[in-house]
């Protein structure tokens, strides 16, 4: 019986390392909820005493609010909504571009999975490497175009070019490739044309990796940086909340924590809601 | 398993219209750019553009940065999830609080945990009251060499799960009597988990460290929300000169410069792929 003991400690051992590393993985979230309870004027006092370089001097370590307090809530939601508008401008892109993505990128894969057409090989090809590209080397003509077509420092310039981002065209057509190709027929002979089988055969299938590529993507979406940093140079009105929010927090207003909280809620909502897609989707695609 | 008929047009043009404006003639015309001198006259000037960022000290100094910024990332980013993976799988059925929450830092926005990132290595922060604790020096983390170690810790701390539950979807496939032969022949975790589970396998192994690298190429996002435009040298990456040499509006500086490194990209994969081809042969 020996080994039996043995494995079973180990795994004790296992699992408190993890929790270990979970509970560290959490924590800067765990923080940020707790903080935006605290009152804006001790957030502020908190926060203010950052940067000083006395060498006799900390911060204090911060566990409990003095009193908890909703109102840095009812600042950002009610008296100034400065935040709130940067809010709905990151909402308003992230919901256009998943519009976009769902138009134009599950099509585009099941074209490059199931079909058979000249330069289909080459156009992966071209998919996979764009992806690999880093955001720079198409920006400069991608500007020049967009101001060509009056779109430029426009929310399009933003959500148009996000609407086929290679990497999902990518991971959607990976699992297409692993479908079997059987049912498919099935319901060919069944009567059902391209389209209604693309609609009512396929899509249903690939539930679990259009899950996790709205999860993903909307993590891209809502993290948004050098897009907006680029194309929207004057009307900084319109940039997501992943921009302006840095540039709001420079200076404590004391209302920060609760912002940040607010920014990551529908992130977090979001993941628990496909979390088992994730898993799911990354199992089941071919990623070789 | 392929089809050929005309609907696929249906399918594939929309898409297809959108990659071409955005992406693929872009490409094709930002080389273009990149042998333009940029003046009202805008001639060619073949590779006058790409000789001047050769010797542009600030070019070379973000070259260098994100470099080393990726190779610090991308193998530690690989080894931390294939063993924390390599972990998980061996408690199987348990460790569902771990994994729910290792991934939510992917989709948790930079922008909002930064706060945190800056009381925490603050001068006066935690991270120093626990170095001053144990009879070290305190560091100035958020102004000076020192920045990189929150940078890597936030990119860590962000792209951790994505790479984890790739990797955990593969070991999920190998056979379970494999490890228990082996932990009776007195094998320990580090044993089977390099000797057993990487070899079986190195396809995915492949796919996160490419994975893992591209992300590490694009630290950019890390280091401007930590430390701005105009960063500290030692994370001074090569998107802040584009991005500035953008802002400039030196059009052909930035191409030039977005091409050299899209280069170099294209051969470390190439390399890499080519590698990874060999040891799957290898294998066999």
């Amino acid at each position: 019986m020996k080994p039996t003991i043995h494995l079973k400690r180990r795994h004790i051992l296992i699992r408190l390392l993890l929790s270990l590393t979970a509970v560290i993985i959490l924590l800067p979230i765990v923080i940020t909820a707790l903080y935006s309870f605290f009152s804006p004027d001790e957030i502020k006092a908190f926060m203010d005493t950052r940067s000083s370089y006395d060498a006799a001097q900390f911060m204090e370590i911060k566990l409990s609010p003095n009193m908890f307090s909703l109102s840095q809530y009812y600042k950002i939601l009610i008296e100034d909504m400065t935040i709130l508008r940067y809010f709905v401008n990151s909402a308003m892109y992230t919901g256009a571009i998943l519009l976009g993505q769902a138009l134009f990128i599950p099509a585009m894969a099941y074209a490059l999975s199931r079909f058979r057409f000249p330069g289909r090989d080459a156009l992966f090809f071209v998919i996979i490497m764009l992806m690999l590209l880093p955001f720079q080397v198409t920006m400069v003509p991608n500007v020049i175009t967009l101001r060509a077509m009056g779109l430029l420092d426009t929310v399009w310039s933003v959500i148009l070019p996000m609407t086929v981002a290679p990497f999902y065209i990518f991971l959607l057509r990976q699992y297409m490739v692993g479908l079997p190709g059987d049912m498919i027929e099935a319901a060919q002979i069944d009567g059902a044309g391209t389209l209604r089988c693309f609609v009512h055969v396929v899509m249903p299938v690939c539930q679990p990796i259009l899950g996790a590529a709205i999860a993903l993507s909307f993590a891209d979406c809502w993290n948004l940086v050098e897009q907006p940093l680029t194309y929207l140079t004057t009307h900084t009105e319109l940039y997501p909340l992943s921009v302006a929010f840095n540039q709001l927090t420079q200076k404590s207003t004391g209302v920060e924590f609760a912002g940040a909280a607010l920014y990551t809620l529908p992130a977090l909502f979001i993941y628990l809601f496909f979390q088992n897609d994730i898993l799911e989707g990354v199992q089941l695609t071919e990623l070789k | 398993m392929f089809e050929k008929k005309k609907s696929v047009l249906l399918f594939l043009l929309p898409g297809l219209c959108m990659l071409l404006i955005f992406y693929i003639i872009p490409f094709f015309s930002g080389i273009g750019y990149s042998l333009m001198d940029g003046s009202y006259k805008n001639e060619f000037v073949g590779l006058k553009n790409y000789r001047e960022i050769w010797q542009n000290s600030m070019f070379l100094l973000g070259l260098k940065n994100t470099m080393e910024l990726s190779l610090i990332c991308a193998p530690l980013l690989w080894i931390l999830s294939f063993l924390l993976a390599s972990a998980l799988a061996s408690i199987k059925p348990f460790g569902g609080f771990f994994r729910s929450s290792v991934l939510l830092p992917y989709l948790t926005p930079s922008s909002a945990i930064l706060l945190v990132w800056l009381v925490l290595f603050d001068y006066g922060g935690p991270v120093n009251r626990a170095l001053a604790a144990m009879g070290a020096e305190r560091v100035m983390w958020l102004s000076s060499g020192a920045l990189r170690l929150p940078v890597v810790l936030m990119f860590l701390w962000k792209n951790l799960g994505f790479c984890l539950i790739i990797f955990l979807a593969a070991l999920q496939s190998v056979p379970q009597p494999l490890y228990e032969y082996a932990t009776l022949e007195g094998a320990g975790f580090m044993t089977r988990a390099f000797r057993i589970t990487l070899p079986l396998v190195t396809p995915t192994a492949f796919l996160v460290f490419v994975l893992a690298w591209i992300n590490a190429f694009k630290i950019f996002k890390e280091v401007y929300f930590i430390a701005g435009a105009y960063p500290d040298y030692s994370v001074y990456t090569l998107q802040n000169y584009m991005n500035n040499m953008f802002q400039k509006l030196n059009y052909q500086n930035v191409t030039a410069a977005a091409y050299s490194f899209g280069l170099i990209v294209f051969a470390i994969f190439g390399v890499l792929f080519f590698l990874q081809r060999r040891a799957a042969r290898g294998l066999n």
